[in-house]
């Protein structure tokens, strides 16, 4: 019965332990997916400035140049805008936000500015284009700054905490 | 995929369905309007048609199918490959050119930057002219251009009225004149398309046919391209359309100079309409153009009136 509960009490400890690694770590491939992400917004940025290359092309340039974990999005948004198929771009943009953008960490909250950024692109002189890409590109710095603030000491935070959790619980339950 | 599913792409979903119900000869098609709360406009076979929601083509605007903001802007951003941006140059000048060669035309609200048009705001009015090449429309006004002495051709000016073909029979001599027909060999022709309306480049390449050995220096004020085109890529034949102001003049001259042959259009009815002209009228004393073909739609677009040589000599004219 001992030996049961033991077992128990380790699987208990173990799992709690390794979700709160899981989101420590989330936490940490956020930031790293923003600063890859904003990397990427300013390719696209020089891309329309100094090239002034359309949308499809450069973003689909973009996509060559990307990590796995964006690829994908870029891709498939290129293509769907290159076959003019009756879609807006805001709407293409959305859509591939929502289905394509699932494997990174990225918040739900970071995935709407990114869907809300897509509204501005394309119907505007070249300007206000640089201004939309600049206000998105500052607005992920700052996301950027905020996170990496807090970072190591949440991830701490996590990692303690579910070990704590799971003593707590296997006390309690023993 | 054909030309007219490619022309398609351009519209909104809705005017698409339009379009691809309407069963008419899309070669015949000219002009396709579209105007912000105002009927669906079509000119076809030289005659203005209203289209209504069915496709069917009526004479009464108030069955025709409405044309609302968003479908502009939808179309807008088809036209512009979701990147109006790209255009910035194209819209100061109030057009896009496209793939396969068709015109949009453009109008709104404009935006000053130093009394020069920066942007098109609010774009409400476009009108797509359908660029259709007519292969060999030029061949009756050939022979009259060839220079047997000299083994060259004349200096050439096409006079016509706008939308009766004067661009269009241009295309078709550069074509020939570049390929080399049965009274000449071919021969280099600079283009300077500073409208992109003879060779209809898109991206860089000439959508229209224009000739073996042509060469296009797309959107390029003329004055400036006429000169370019001689230092770099040395023509035997400079062409350029609907040439006016004071700086062609002075390009002209250099052209003329430099032993380039030199073929230009003008909008005008006569040659006496030409001679009133200010710049244009002392070209024309000083018979700096040897050829003179003027055009009409009197019988059609276009319609070869009247070929005259430099001294105003009649060589060619349609009722006898």
């Amino acid at each position: 019965m001992l030996a049961i509960k033991i077992i128990g009490c380790v699987l208990v400890i173990a799992s709690s332990t390794a979700m709160g690694f899981f989101f420590s770590n989330e936490m940490k491939c956020r930031v790293d997916h923003l600063k890859e992400l904003k990397k990427l917004i300013v390719l696209l940025r020089g891309d329309i400035r100094y090239a002034n290359t359309p949308l499809p092309e450069a973003i689909s340039s973009i996509a060559r140049k990307s990590p796995d974990i964006f690829k994908t999005f870029f891709q498939s948004t290129s293509q769907r805008l290159q076959e003019l198929s009756g879609q807006t771009f805001a709407e293409i943009w959305k859509d591939a936000v929502n289905k394509e953008l699932t494997e990174t960490s990225l918040t739900k909250k970071d995935k709407q500015h990114l869907a809300g950024f897509g509204e501005n692109l394309g119907y505007l002189d070249k300007d206000m284009q640089i201004n939309t890409l600049d206000l998105y590109i500052t607005q992920l710095e700052d996301e950027i700054t905020e996170t990496s603030k807090t970072v190591k000491e949440k991830a701490y935070l996590y990692n303690s905490l579910g070990i704590m959790a799971g003593i707590f619980i296997s006390i309690v339950m023993f | 995929m054909n030309a007219k599913d490619e022309l398609l792409k351009i519209f909104s979903l809705n005017l698409r369905t339009v379009f691809g119900k309407l069963s008419i000869d899309y070669e015949q098609l000219q002009e396709i309007r579209l105007r912000i709360n105002a009927p669906l406009l079509i000119i076809y076979e030289n005659r203005e048609y209203f289209v209504t929601d069915e496709a069917k083509l009526v004479d009464n605007p108030s069955l025709a199918a409405f044309i609302t903001k968003n479908e502009i802007r939808e179309t807008m951003e088809y036209i512009s490959n979701y990147s109006l941006y790209a255009f910035e140059e194209e819209i100061k000048q109030g057009f896009i050119t496209i793939n396969g060669g068709h015109r949009i035309g453009i109008a709104g609200k404009t935006i000053l930057e130093q009394d020069s048009v920066k942007w098109i705001k609010h774009i409400s009015f476009i009108n797509i002219r359908l660029a259709h090449q007519v292969k060999g429309c030029a061949a009756p006004v050939l022979p009259y251009l060839i220079n047997n002495n000299a083994g060259g051709i004349y200096h050439t000016l096409i006079i016509s009225p706008p939308r009766c073909g004067k661009t269009t029979i241009l295309r078709d001599l550069i074509r020939m004149l570049s390929n080399g027909s049965k009274y000449q060999a071919g021969m280099s022709v600079g283009v300077v398309d500073e409208r992109s309306e003879i060779a209809a480049c898109y991206m860089g390449i000439p959508q229209n046919e224009v000739g073996i050995r042509t060469d296009v220096l797309d959107c390029c004020p003329k004055a400036k391209g006429m000169m370019m085109l001689i230092r770099s890529m040395s023509p035997q034949i400079i062409a350029v359309d609907e040439i006016g102001s004071a700086e062609d003049l002075e390009a002209i001259d250099y052209v003329i100079g430099c032993g380039c042959k030199l073929i230009a259009t003008v909008h005008g009815s006569s040659i006496e309409d030409i001679q009133s002209k200010p710049v244009l009228g002392e070209l024309v004393k000083k018979q700096l153009f040897e050829r003179y073909v003027v055009m009409s739609n009197r019988k059609g677009v276009g319609h070869l009136e009247k070929i005259y040589d430099a001294s105003g000599k009649l060589l060619y004219c349609t009722d006898g």
